[in-house]
């Protein structure tokens, strides 16, 4: 299978079985698309561009960078568990109004784990972790900075353990950065692999949502600590993320905005929300992929002047990158990643935390409802839905358990507006290693 | 006129499963896993990570 796109006056054939990505002219692109993608008619294409067309198919394809096969590598099937998000806090110093964990609370009360809860996740994510050697631990909440001290306990008990068993443990923190104070960015330094701080752009596009307890816009309170741990941070892993939602479809503004106050690497994501003057519907999608091929080009315009960033979402390696059998797994959630919430109860992952229908266990009895999971360890990219036939399959591999469930009512049904949004995003990341494999 | 512009360096089928959880990147709401990279082969280069 092949897809065939441009992006302005580019051409580009991706084969999906080999992963290959090929440039061609107007011409012959549009011959491909018509003979091998739409299966249209041919007869309009003068038989030189037919005749030529084919020779230089004909190498290609027998080198298999066109019309490769594809290869059904089996999904990862592990029964050991690699990573947990902690939710050392379900509360929230911010109210901001398209959380979708209900502004820190889930849906119940507003709480925090404790250390022995959090000391008990611990043992359970070694426990069952089998042979693997790096574990990883995200600390989530709400807003997870309200209980630093627990977080340094945890750290620091997470590290003797790894030790006396073998393991090294990967933390993350995910942060609004109202308390990233000195204390907090030496200890981040120290001891997070990686550190993810919401941030949504522009003043008045953050402020509109991510707001105060009391009413305020936040950015003001957030901006300069999150500059500061930025240049503190040295070349330790980061990221700036943002959420755009239908007030700012403009988004690629807010990308160069963070990029310009020396961010350098940023994600920028769709809102999830069902409040309905902030949700992304179909109707926004035409103005969204514009605005993604706005950002490429704005993007690639940064990095020809030598001011290059990181966009999580234009990174692919084409040449190497995760095996097959990684591609057709879905992301892992369920199955090698659980979300833990303070009281130690255990879900899926974040996203499924508070819905009964998918409450696990609970970290003090140790044990994971087998049907739950079992549903999990079976989700892979042949379970999905109708993506068979997409050229982006084993680049996304099905896409979001719980948005698909959240949204289509069925974790197996692809949740068809972020598949747009997906497909557009790989056609502007082909496009961009394209153009800097080129010298631009 | 076709020209390649990337190509896999090798066929990796099999997983030796040590990669990481994609929920734990930048986005916690759309992960991509194609935009990872090969969590061995990224050790393997960066010793220092296996510490």
């Amino acid at each position: 299978m092949i897809h065939v796109f441009s992006f302005k006056d580019f051409n580009y054939i991706y084969d999906v079985g080999s992963g290959s990505l090929h440039e061609c002219d107007g011409e012959t692109a549009a011959y491909l698309k018509a003979e091998y993608e739409d299966g249209g008619d041919i007869s309009a294409f003068p038989p030189e561009l037919v005749k030529r067309a084919e020779e230089e198919i004909k190498p290609l394809k027998e080198a298999g960078l066109l019309f490769a096969d594809e290869v059904k590598a089996r999904p990862v099937k592990s029964r050991f568990v690699k990573a947990l998000c902690l939710h050392i806090c379900h509360d929230c110093n911010l109210r901001c109004k398209y959380c979708f964990a209900d502004e820190g609370a889930y849906h119940s009360r507003r709480e925090f784990m404790s250390e022995q809860t959090a000391k008990k996740a611990v043992d359970f994510l070694i426990a069952n972790s089998g042979d693997r050697k790096i574990l990883e631990i995200d600390f989530f909440g709400g807003e997870p900075l309200m209980c630093l001290q627990t977080i340094k306990k945890v750290v620091a008990y997470a590290k003797d353990k790894a030790a006396k068993n073998g393991k090294k443990f990967l933390f993350t923190t995910t942060t609004n950065a109202l308390l990233l104070n000195e204390e907090a960015r030496d200890f981040f330094n120290a001891e997070m692999e990686n550190v993810v701080i919401s941030l949504d752009g522009r003043k008045e596009v953050h402020d509109a949502v991510r707001k105060t307890a009391n009413g305020k816009g936040s950015f003001d309170l957030v901006i300069d600590n999150a500059k500061q741990f930025v240049r503190s941070r040295g070349e330790k892993n980061y990221y700036v993320r943002g959420t755009f939602t239908a007030k700012n479809t403009d988004f690629s503004e807010d990308v160069m905005f963070l990029a310009e106050n020396g961010f350098d690497s940023i994600s920028m994501e769709p809102v999830v929300t069902d409040i309905a003057e902030l949700a992304i519907t179909n109707g926004h999608l035409a103005a969204i992929c514009d605005e993604y091929e706005r950002l490429a080009e704005r993007y690639l315009e940064k990095y020809k002047k030598g001011e290059g960033f990181n966009f999580f979402h234009f990174n692919i390696d084409l040449e190497g990158g995760p095996c097959l059998a990684k591609r057709v797994s879905a992301c892992g959630a369920g199955n090698e990643y659980f979300s833990v919430t303070p009281n130690g109860d255990i879900y899926p992952c974040h996203q499924f935390a508070g819905d009964e229908k998918f409450l696990m266990g609970n970290v003090y009895d140790g044990n994971i409802d087998g049907r739950i999971r079992s549903q999990f360890v079976e989700n892979s990219l042949f379970t999905r839905k109708g993506c068979e036939n997409c050229f982006a399959k084993y680049i996304c591999s099905g896409g979001c358990s719980a948005n698909n469930y959240h949204f289509e009512g069925d974790v197996n049904k692809p949740y068809t507006l972020t598949c747009a949004m997906m497909k557009k995003r790989v056609e502007c990341a082909m496009h961009i290693l394209a153009r800097k494999k080129a010298g631009i | 006129m076709i020209k390649t512009i990337a190509a896999p360096r090798e066929k990796k089928v099999e997983g030796c499963g040590e990669c990481r959880s994609t929920c734990q990147s930048a986005c916690k709401t759309s992960c991509t896993v194609g935009n990872q990279s090969c969590e061995r082969i990224t050790r393997e280069q960066s010793p220092e990570k296996n510490k």
